[in-house]
């Protein structure tokens, strides 16, 4: 068994007689003996229980694999990786076999090369030959090995056209497209459903030639992650729906960038071609979404050609919104900006605007005399509010949750808000025994947790030490407390992130966590809100509810966080934006601007990591990127804004905060002591009613911004989703 | 004529050069592995354990340790089907719930073993063996499946219509001894002749239970002994120090 | 701004005469670098202090120096394949400028005549030296490091109950 023991499992899961889990990881573990293996004749070192495959990724040698895949358990079926091992009567499979010491590995003798020609004929063998109309055509794994590794004939003769094995397509959803026949039984797709997504429904049924993969009965794959098994695929057996016979890869250009859908800032590739986004994948990276990317952040592209706004709008004397050029929409905003006193202003900011236009609104806002500058996304703003940046961090990090051993989750559903998070919760609930509690209306979370109540007042219990769960919590080695955002959106949001923050400081002192380690997380739900408070906008529109300004200024808001109503009469709203969205509707005049696919802009996620997005596509039409038309707007208006390359923006964000511009870095906060004293307790008192997030089931996800609202494989995705509720199975 | 002999000798050659890995086409399953909402086969087929079954479910539960309930799927699904005759897809959802594991893993289980019966079966499951020692045994296999088919008026694969009999052809059931053989629900009837195969079916369908076991086809022999009498263990077993140095 | 590149380029080019054409190509090509001026065997040795740089030299619109953004990078592994080919070498990137539907064919055009530069190198340093000596603004956005798991074949059939697979 070379799994160690898990330390909590020692403890048992039956949560009374829970103690320290400490114990065994103070101790100095004493460091393993490497292991020499040779491959190729090449020495190696690897811990003991690597397996040969590993050992020869070590050694710089790639095995060809289908059913391996580094975050899935280990399969084994697919034996494309048989290796030559010297003194072992037969090849052996790689992916399965520890390294034993003293091993010689072979991976280019002739008994490893017929191996593999063997196992790639047999794979072909119920293989159709259709790969000119394959989707997996150009990045297709069973296409280059069988080149690489493969015989360049077949015994495989079938001349009465009867013996290749047909198996009958799936209909798992609007996303992902079944062509079973090209099946290799890798069954990494139904790993990754069962240990990733946390989805059982899909399996094997049947066997031997009649094996088949798939759901057996007709079912939609419910999952926010399922687009995932399109990638694992090795072959053409799953494929992309809305990417179906559009592109090739080879004609298309790849774009490193960042998602915007959730807070996460999930590492993307956009694939672009003719100035279409064309698909989006997900590119690695250990510290935010591993390999993994949502369905949201992966199918929601094809928003992005539709609702947009690609020229100015201006309304005329009938209240129409009429297409207009640049140069009139600025000159109307500085026609009716003149005589407007500064305190008549106010701008709310959306939530997939990027540091860069929020650097520019803000400076462009203040030289106008304008301090009301707001998100619509509410964060209590009383006491040290958004003063400390460990208040409305996730001060853990994403991939400290593999670290953790509690979590507990406060009025959120991490599932559908953070699904990437959420899956990385649940490898850490698989692997490292974490415990979860959650507080908050029960939703399903893919994993089993201990669910303590629904209302606020299990928090002011678990913050007085009057729980059964504290025991637990205080026992903890490395506790984390997540409260999602969506629930400091209620009235009583500053008294409820005051509890947690309490509860969150007696969790640190009472379980003897070290020092560095921080118990208070906050999970976004928008990508903008945390560099927007990094760069001091005040969150929530109450402010401008308050001034009741005469003119208005909407970046990006579409979440109608602000109606007419909450203006002075005949007050004059911009909208600048890029989907033609709720904001744009009550706007008198329309900036088109740039989606994040369409412009070099930075992101910071709930971590406060800062990271990258590049420009895939030109913005259509006559759209501009946002923080160049807030320059330009400024050169009108009389209060030029000093900057004109992105690289001075940049340097004017570096100014303001420095973590702004330290790129895909963690500044860490750790101000907690100091965050609670400055806050007084409840200005406003806790309210009674349950603490609910607003995404509670599959169809609440699809959509949540202009963007996936303007998308129809999302719209498809809700229907689905709720056909999917009332079906039978 | 010289050249006759050339061109047929080349011939030969580029015949055995050619070979060929596969020929037959490869035998299919008649039975289809996705399931297909039918009148009588869907999620909302009545299905409920007996009181007397889910005792033994219990039982055989507790044989697992705790949280591995599901290593009991194959008896509790045999339990299920026993109960119902056949398997409906709502049978394989009590079983999954009884057992705490996702319904996949229980079609998973159902649609791997053939002894699950996953469509509706006659009262009588009469599964009769093809296979090559029961086609060659006795009378042969051939015509005792001819015999089935003309007493119940039925083909492979088919119920009769008033649902008493399924017949289908499977493969060894391992009592190539007695062959030729068919098992009808839980019983082996062994050692057929035509006669015997048409006696039982007709007694089964009075409603009398024919004795399982050899037949006639070997003179009712007890189990598989040989046809001629014993030929090893004909003596009585020696005792103790037989065959050892007398000082043992 | 036409004069001063005008201007600039005379300048280098009247000092390039005045040192010779081998002292300037040393400049270019930056470090040390012996000459053998005449027929002199005598060796000599220059060291140039300055950044080199290029760009009076390469002919390279003005535009197209002082306003690009590099970014050097490895490329991502394709999420579609498992191989991890083309993910080794270090590359550069421009920033993108605008593109149009070209009415001909339907594919795009740009006017942007680095948008297909595509080059590739061992290294992080010698990217960024070439981007010095370009007169290219850069950013360096380092590859992501994976993380070696342990991984074992008998973790499937583990007692733990949340590891033990039964997927097969």
């Amino acid at each position: 068994m070379l799994r160690l023991w898990p330390l909590r499992q020692v403890v048992s899961s039956a949560g009374a007689r829970f103690i320290p889990a400490c114990q065994k990881s103070t101790a100095p573990e004493p460091a393993p003996e490497l292991v020499e293996v040779f491959v190729n004749d090449k020495q190696v070192f690897v811990e003991p229980g690597t397996t040969v495959l590993q050992a020869c990724a070590v050694a710089g040698i790639e095995i060809p694999r289908f059913c391996y895949h580094e975050r899935l358990s280990i399969a084994g079926n697919c034996r494309m990786c048989l290796v030559e091992v010297e003194r072992s009567a037969k090849p052996i499979a790689s992916c399965a076999m520890p390294v034993m010491k003293g091993m010689k590995v072979k991976t280019d003798s002739p008994v490893t090369k017929k191996a593999r020609e063997g196992v790639m004929e047999f794979l072909l063998m119920n293989h159709p030959l259709d790969c000119p109309i394959c989707d997996q055509g150009g990045e297709c794994d069973l296409q280059d090995q069988s080149m690489n590794f493969g015989s360049d004939k077949s015994r495989f003769t079938d001349i009465a056209f009867t013996g290749k094995r047909a198996v009958e397509d799936k209909n798992v959803g609007p996303l992902v497209k079944t062509i079973m026949t090209r099946c290799i039984h890798c069954t990494r797709c139904i790993r990754f459903a069962s240990e990733v997504a946390g989805v059982e429904d899909l399996g094997t049924t049947g066997r031997g030639n009649e094996m088949q993969v798939g759901t057996y009965v007709e079912k939609m794959l419910q999952s926010e992650l399922s687009g995932n098994v399109i990638d694992l695929c090795p072959v053409g057996a799953l494929t992309s729906k809305p990417y179906a016979f559009t592109a090739r890869p080879w004609e298309t250009r790849k774009i490193e960038s960042i998602d915007v859908m959730d807070a996460l800032g999930s590492n993307i590739v956009v694939s672009m071609r003719t100035n279409e986004v064309m698909r989006v994948l997900p590119r690695v990276n250990e510290d935010i979404n591993e390999e993994w990317i949502s369905d949201k952040t992966r199918f929601a592209y094809d928003g992005l050609k539709r609702q947009r706004l690609t020229t100015p709008f201006l309304k005329d004397a009938n209240g129409q919104l009429m297409q207009t050029d640049w140069e009139s929409a600025f000159l109307a905003i500085a026609r009716k900006l003149q005589g407007v006193e500064g305190s008549q202003m106010a701008a709310v900011a959306g939530g997939l605007v990027d540091a860069e236009a929020l650097t520019s609104l803000k400076d462009l806002m203040n030289r106008l005399g304008c301090e009301t500058l707001c998100t619509e996304e509410i964060f209590p703003m009383d006491g040290s509010g958004t003063d400390f940046r460990s208040n409305y961090l996730m001060n853990t990090t994403i991939a400290g949750v593999e670290e953790a051993d509690v979590v507990l989750f406060i009025g959120t559903n991490p599932r559908f808000e953070a699904p990437v998070f959420n899956a990385r919760v649940r490898k850490s609930w698989i692997h490292n025994d974490l415990k979860v509690a959650m507080i908050g209306a029960p939703v399903d979370l893919t994993y089993e947790y201990e669910h303590l109540g629904e209302t606020v007042d299990v928090i002011e219990k678990l913050a007085g030490g009057n729980h059964p769960f504290c025991k637990v919590l205080e026992s903890a080695k490395r506790p984390m407390v997540v409260m999602g955002s969506s629930c400091l959106q209620r009235s009583d949001g500053s008294a409820l992130h005051f509890m947690v923050s309490t509860l969150a400081n007696r969790v640190k002192a009472a379980s003897g966590a070290d020092a560095e380690w921080r118990v208070l997380n906050v999970l976004h739900r928008v990508a903008s809100q945390v560099a927007a408070l990094d760069l001091g906008y005040s969150a929530g529109v109450s402010g401008v509810r308050e001034a009741k300004p005469q003119m208005l200024f909407l970046l990006g808001a579409d979440e109608g966080a602000i109606t007419r109503s909450d203006l002075a009469d005949g007050a004059f709203v911009v909208y600048q934006g890029h989907h033609g969205d709720q904001g744009a509707q009550m706007a008198d005049v329309i900036l088109p601007g740039a989606a994040y696919t369409e412009k070099d802009a930075t992101y910071v996620n709930t971590e406060g990591r800062a990271q990258l997005t590049r420009q895939a596509v030109t913005p259509p039409g006559m759209a501009r990127n946002d923080w160049k038309v807030l320059r330009a707007l400024s050169e009108l208006l009389g209060v030029t804004l000093p900057y004109d390359k992105l690289q001075e923006v940049r340097q004017r964000m570096a100014e303001i905060s420095p973590t702004l511009v330290r790129v895909g870095e963690i500044e860490e906060a750790n101000f907690f002591k100091q965050a609670i004293e400055a806050t007084k307790a409840g200005k406003t008192s806790l309210g009674k009613e349950p603490l609910v997030p607003p995404q509670q089931v599959l169809k609440d996800f699809y959509m949540t911004d202009s963007i996936t609202r303007a998308s129809p494989t999302m719209a498809k995705c809700v229907q689905a989703a709720t056909e999917a509720e009332s079906s039978v199975h | 004529m010289m050249f006759s002999s050339v061109g047929r000798s080349l011939l030969t050659v580029a015949r055995q050069q050619v070979r060929s890995l596969h020929r037959t086409t490869p035998a299919c399953s008649d039975k289809l592995f996705v399931h297909r909402d039918s009148p009588e086969n869907n999620p909302d087929t009545p299905f409920k354990f007996t009181p007397q079954n889910l005792k033994t479910c219990d039982v055989i539960i507790k044989n697992y340790p705790e949280g591995h309930e599901a290593a009991a799927v194959i008896p509790i699904l045999d339990l299920a089907q026993r109960q119902h005759g056949w398997l409906p897809i709502s049978a394989m959802h009590a079983v999954a719930d009884l057992l705490k594991m996702p319904r996949m893993r229980v079609y998973e289980v159902a649609t791997f073993y053939t002894m699950f019966n996953r469509e509706p079966v006659g009262k009588y499951f009469v599964q009769i063996c093809t296979t090559t020692p029961c086609m060659l045994g006795g009378v042969g296999s051939d015509v005792i499946l001819d015999a089935i088919k003309e007493n119940l008026g039925i083909g492979c694969g088919q119920t009769t219509g008033d649902g008493q009999f399924t017949l289908l052809e499977v493969e060894c059931l391992g009592a190539c001894v007695n062959a030729p053989m068919v098992q009808i629900n839980d019983d082996y009837f062994e050692d057929l002749t035509v006669n015997d195969m048409h006696k039982i079916l007709n007694d089964i369908k009075a409603g009398k239970k024919p004795k399982p076991g050899p037949q006639s086809g070997q003179d009712h022999r007890f189990a598989c002994e040989p046809k001629g009498g014993l030929t090893s263990l004909n003596t009585p077993p020696t005792g103790p120090g037989f065959a050892c140095r007398a000082d043992l | 701004m036409a004069a001063t590149l005008t201007s600039r380029l005379f300048g280098q080019i009247s000092s390039s005469v005045r040192n010779g054409i081998r002292r300037s190509y040393a400049a270019a090509s930056g470090g040390t670098m012996t000459t053998q001026p005449g027929e002199e065997d005598k060796v000599t040795t220059i060291t140039v202090e300055d950044k080199m740089d290029i760009t009076p030299l390469t002919g390279v619109p003005e535009e197209h120096i002082k306003t690009r953004l590099v970014r050097i990078c490895v490329p991502a592994r394709n999420a579609m394949q498992s191989g991890t080919y083309g993910t080794r070498r270090w590359k550069i990137e421009f920033d993108v400028r605008e593109r149009w539907e070209n009415p001909l064919m339907g594919w795009i055009s740009t006017g942007d005549p680095l948008s297909n530069t595509e080059v590739t190198f061992s290294s992080k340093d010698d990217a960024m030296a070439f981007c010095e000596k370009n007169g290219w603004e850069f950013f360096v956005e380092e590859p992501k490091k994976t993380s070696f798991k342990k991984k074992s074949y008998g973790d499937n059939f583990s007692w733990d109950k949340r590891t033990r697979r039964s997927t097969k």
